[in-house]
């Protein structure tokens, strides 16, 4: 049991991470509360089931240019519906409720409310001290290390992630710095998006897939942003794995009431924040007058 | 700034004329509503077999009453019910006082029937459901005859029936597990998803298993919607369970066939899983969901004379095959049946002609007991069992039950992996 | 004459100097009116039925900018007062066999009471935090209506409550006066001292705190207000659907109030309304192309937000009105000088 609560709640917690940073990134740099977020993650996983199923396209080939797709059009989203209305908070936030909205439908009218799938890249099990977990598994999470290990690099490592950091940090001194402060923002978005969009790609074999299933990760990633600082990417990063844990083990722990594993999981959350208003490793941002 | 909305108020209602005027009716049909979720299978099912029966009375002219032949004219409401319970009942209202509609046929998700069923009751018209299970909808016919009787229920069975049938598949496979496996006390694990619907299924089950000579290892209650259950699967492995008495009617049904095919694990899956009745379950699972084994309501099977044919036709029209919500087509029947009987468009009068219902349907011979519900038993309405095996849903019961077989049925398979575990 | 002429001659003066001087005023003395009047037009039951579940919406809408609008503390999770109340109503109806104008009113005092218990841990925190965590508690509170369904009904919910009258006409009457009388006191309460300090917390709050306030004993005051008038609409909401099930809690409609508010114009409480009486005959309207219904109403929303993202209601009342430089009164677009002031308007 310990096996597979370690391994369930290290991929959870991977996809959860991807999601979270990415979100954390966009909230960080742009002030975006993006609620559209887990519906470029669902997009992407519909790209792929489109690539597999209508155009015979190998998984590996799908993938990437899935992922690149949805931060493509994320940018063009953020450039058509929300970079003109970025001083609006209010109106940024629901205009991408309503975009979350308008990728659903668009996504119900396409392929109906069935429930899709795709196969599994690998298939098969390897029994590790008597508890069996499939290959698709193992590779969803390296994949998901993989790229949680790109984005630390992108972000520690090259000027682009000193610009987003530094953005991220301080707005607007970055901007009399003489950074372009909008065109970082369309490149957060994008970058954002395609963490959503790599999750998106870790999960469809493994996921059932229909045009909600944007709703359940979108709690969650709000509360793992929540939970461990908003704009810290290192919060977002360890609030993923307290979440997932907390998820995982209810449905270990206690199989009768493994439907409650989301309540249990935002009641940590709420508690946390009891103790530490500003989340686990949330700066206290300057009263932005 | 408020004269916008008064303006916009009146654009409002000039739209609403508008509709009412482009819908205006002519006397000279019957109009039927067709209510369900139309983006998503149970409605498409409630339309399509809905379909195919006016066609098939319309070609022969239509309905007569009195004099006059009146064709069928189906009217689509898409009650969005999933999404939106007051979208449905404002679909409903819409269908009544606006597209005047006579009769309604269709609904799912109970929370709407409920409120749904109301609302047709306020206004005396007729509603077949085709779609929620739930007692509760035909006892209000017994609690307040007056009011209710003009529901009846044509599909699926009540789901007391439901849970009967359940308990003889598991009954069923737990004999041919052990005797072909040589398994003296076999052992059950039951996963049924967190909905009230499931609740008295694990009571009866916890209750009666044992005094069927199983025992129970354990109760998993997975959300209706989990996207993972190998944490089950893995805790149900370690139980020793032979069996997985499954009750599921949500996507979780898919994951878990999956992940079940998936980790081989080795114990037989039956009960029910609504996803699995549907075409796509086979390409949903990746092939995975073999030998998955469900309550249905169709299979290609001979249950009566026109079974086969309805089934046949109904695939190569709608590229798949008819889940339970396309028991609309018998309520369209019905209905059609008691208009020439009651000879009258009198809702109490088809009422008093649809208690009188005795036809031989799609699904068995369709009678309608003193709660306007459709009666289960050998002779009558039986559901069947259907078992994934190597890409088709194939018929596995009734076969040789209460003298029953339909013809085309095949024997229950045990999965290979768990024969191959368990034989040795 | 005497003295009803005395009063008629007050009243109509009150009128003049009160509602006829600004356009909107009277644009909201006219919907009222047509509110009011409507039935003698037409009665169809489908009609009633949408402007009943407006009037509703509109109260849960304007309760949402009660509290978010005017004190900024963004609420994500505003289903959890309508499914509150709702279920809070629904049982003391089953349970108790109370009547609706007892059930209702004692519903919406549980979500006041659900207002409080999480107002108070939402205090320490402001902005986003606080919208996202309020989310979380429809969702836990949720998982605990499927734990206990011998008492909440799990996924059916409860059903068989009464009606709220014997007649559609008369549901209609009760839901639209109510809506414009709550919606009033709304208005005057945001209008008063108590909505002047809340609408300065949202401005700098750390402001009113040095001005010898105590914004936290407002803050919980306007949870509570709040609470109260969204808890009206689900108690409203429970006795005309005759159903409270979980779909009072969803996420989905938490979304559409902040969509309805929001698309309205904040700040307001007039805003919110008249959103919910444009977008929810709108998705109604949209039933004439059933598959792409909602793919429309969300483009919609979208551009027009593009235009006027302060919403709707504001961008009209700026092109109608004007705000005196001097005294902040607002005038007619025609006058050339301020009503009050008599500075000169640009």
């Amino acid at each position: 049991m310990i096996q597979n609560i370690i391994i369930n709640g290290l991929i959870n917690g991977s996809i959860y991470a991807l999601l979270a940073i990415g979100f954390s990134l966009i909230f960080g740099v742009a002030r975006i509360v993006n609620i559209a977020h887990t519906a470029f993650y669902m997009l992407a996983a519909y790209f792929i089931y489109v690539g597999f199923h209508y155009l015979g396209m190998s998984p590996y080939i799908s993938m990437p240019l899935s992922v690149l797709a949805v931060g493509l059009l994320s940018i063009i989203c953020y450039k058509i519906f929300i970079q003109p209305i970025r001083e609006h908070e209010a109106a940024v936030l629901i205009a991408t409720i309503a975009l979350a909205m308008v990728i659903q439908e668009a996504l119900l009218i396409a392929f109906g409310g069935h429930y899709l799938g795709v196969p599994p890249l690998v298939s098969g099990y390897a029994t590790i001290a008597g508890v069996k977990v499939t290959y698709q598994h193992f590779l969803a999470l390296s994949v998901a290390v993989l790229a949680l290990f790109g984005v630390w690099i992108l972000l520690m490592k090259t000027k682009l992630g000193l610009a987003l950091r530094s953005t991220a940090q301080d707005r607007e001194v970055a901007n009399l710095m003489g950074m372009n402060e909008a065109r970082v923002a369309m490149v957060t978005m994008g970058i954002s998006v395609m963490m959503a969009g790599i999750a998106g790609a870790v999960v469809v074999p493994l996921y059932v897939l229909d045009p909600h299933m944007w709703m359940h990760p979108l709690i969650m990633m709000l509360a793992i942003v929540v939970l461990g600082g908003l704009g810290s990417i290192k919060g977002s990063f360890v609030g993923a794995y307290i979440m997932a844990f907390a998820e995982v083990l209810v449905v270990f722990l206690i199989p009768m009431g493994a439907f409650l594993k989301g309540s249990v999981a935002l009641s940590i959350m709420i508690l946390v924040l009891l103790i530490r208003p500003e989340g686990l490793f949330g700066v206290a941002f300057e009263e932005e007058r | 700034m408020k004269k916008s909305i008064f303006g916009w108020s009146v654009l409002m209602a000039v739209c609403f004329v508008m509709t009412i005027g482009s819908l205006a009716w002519g006397a000279d049909d019957i109009k039927i509503g067709v209510i369900g979720p139309m983006q998503f299978t149970q409605g498409e099912g409630h339309w399509n077999g809905a379909t195919l029966a006016a066609e098939e009375i319309n070609k022969k002219g239509g309905i007569q009453v009195g004099n006059t032949w009146l064709p069928i004219k189906l009217v689509k409401v898409d009650s969005n019910e999933f999404l939106s319970v007051p979208d449905a009942t404002n679909a409903m209202e819409l269908a009544i006082s606006r597209h005047k509609v006579n009769f309604l046929i269709g609904g799912f998700r109970t929370e709407a029937v409920l409120v749904m069923q109301d609302i047709a009751m306020d206004n005396k018209k007729i509603f077949i459901g085709c779609g929620a299970a739930h007692p509760k909808l035909c006892s209000r016919v017994k609690e307040n005859y007056d009011r209710y009787k003009y529901w009846f229920r044509v599909t699926p069975i009540n789901s007391r029936y439901l849970v009967k049938v359940d308990f003889i598949l598991l009954g069923m496979v737990a004999k041919i597990m052990a005797m072909e496996l040589k398994i003296p006390k076999i052992k059950v694990a039951i996963v049924a998803e967190k909905a009230v619907w499931c609740d008295p299924i694990v009571g009866i089950a916890q209750k009666n298993l044992p005094k069927m000579g199983m025992e129970v290892v354990g109760v998993w209650r997975p959300s209706p919607v989990a996207t993972d259950v190998t944490a089950e699967l893995s805790a149900i492995q370690s139980s020793g369970a032979h069996i997985i008495f499954t009750s599921f009617s949500s996507s979780v049904g898919i994951t878990f066939a999956k992940q079940w095919g998936e980790l081989q694990v080795p114990a037989a899956a039956v009960g029910i899983n609504v996803e699995a009745q549907k075409d796509g379950f086979w390409a949903a699972t990746g092939g995975k969901g073999n030998y998955t084994l469900t309550i249905n309501t169709y299979a290609r099977v001979r249950i009566t004379d026109v079974t086969i044919a309805f089934f046949d036709k109904y695939s190569k029209r709608f590229k798949g095959a008819p889940n339970y919500t396309a028991g609309t087509y018998e309520a369209v029947y019905v209905l059609a049946d008691a208009i020439e009987k009651a000879d009258s468009l009198d809702p109490d009068k088809i009422v008093k002609a649809m208690e009188k219902t005795k036809r031989l349907g799609t699904a068995g011979t369709l009678v309608f007991d003193k709660t306007h519900d459709v009666t289960w038993g050998p002779g009558f309405v039986t559901a069947v069992g259907t078992q994934w095996q190597n890409g088709a849903n194939k018929c596995v019961w009734p076969l040789n039950w209460q003298n029953i077989t339909y013809e085309g049925a095949v024997p229950y398979v045990i999965p290979p992996w768990v024969v191959a575990h368990y034989k040795k | 004459m005497g003295l009803p002429g005395f009063y008629l001659r007050r009243a109509y003066s009150l009128f003049r100097g009160e509602v006829l001087v600004l356009p909107s005023r009277v644009a909201v003395f006219i919907f009222a009116l047509g509110v009011l009047l409507l039935p003698l037009f037409s009665q169809d039951p489908y009609l009633l039925r949408i402007l009943i579940f407006t009037s509703i919406f509109a109260i849960l809408a304007a309760s949402w900018d009660l509290l978010s609008g005017f004190t900024g503390q963004m609420n994500f999770g505003h289903a959890l007062f309508f499914g509150v109340a709702a279920y809070c109503t629904a049982l003391l109806n089953l349970r108790l066999d109370l009547p609706p104008w007892i059930s209702i009113p004692l519903g919406a005092l549980g979500a006041v009471l659900a207002g409080l218990i999480i107002g108070i841990p939402c205090l320490r925190l402001r902005g986003t935090y606080l919208a996202l965590t309020t989310l979380a508690f429809p969702i836990i509170l949720m998982g605990v209506i499927f734990a206990i369904p011998d008492i909440t009904g799990g996924e059916l919910g409860l059903s068989g409550i009464d009606r709220l009258s014997g007649s559609r006409l008369t549901d209609y009457y009760i839901t639209s006066v109510l809506m414009l009388g709550l919606g009033f006191i709304m208005w005057k309460i945001t209008d008063s001292k108590t909505g002047i300090i809340l609408h300065a917390i949202r401005e700098d709050e750390v402001a009113v705190r040095s001005s010898g306030i105590n914004t936290t004993r407002y803050k919980l005051l306007a949870f509570c207000l709040s609470g109260f008038f969204a808890g009206i609409a689900g108690g409203l909401y429970a006795h005309i659907m005759r159903t409270a099930g979980p779909s009072t809690l969803e996420v989905a409609l938490s979304f559409q109030i902040v969509i309805w508010a929001v698309f309205g114009g904040i700040v307001s409480i007039y805003g919110p309304i008249a959103g919910v009486f444009i977008l929810f005959p709108l998705l109604e309207f949209l039933r004439i192309m059933p598959k792409i219904r909602m793919l429309v109403f969300a483009f919609i929303v979208l551009v027009t937000l593009l235009y006027m993202p302060q919403g709707l209601i504001p961008w009209l009342r700026d092109k109608i009105e004007k705000e005196c430089p001097r005294c902040k009164i607002r005038n007619v677009t025609t006058r050339k000088t301020c009503r009050i002031c008599t500075a000169e308007l640009d």
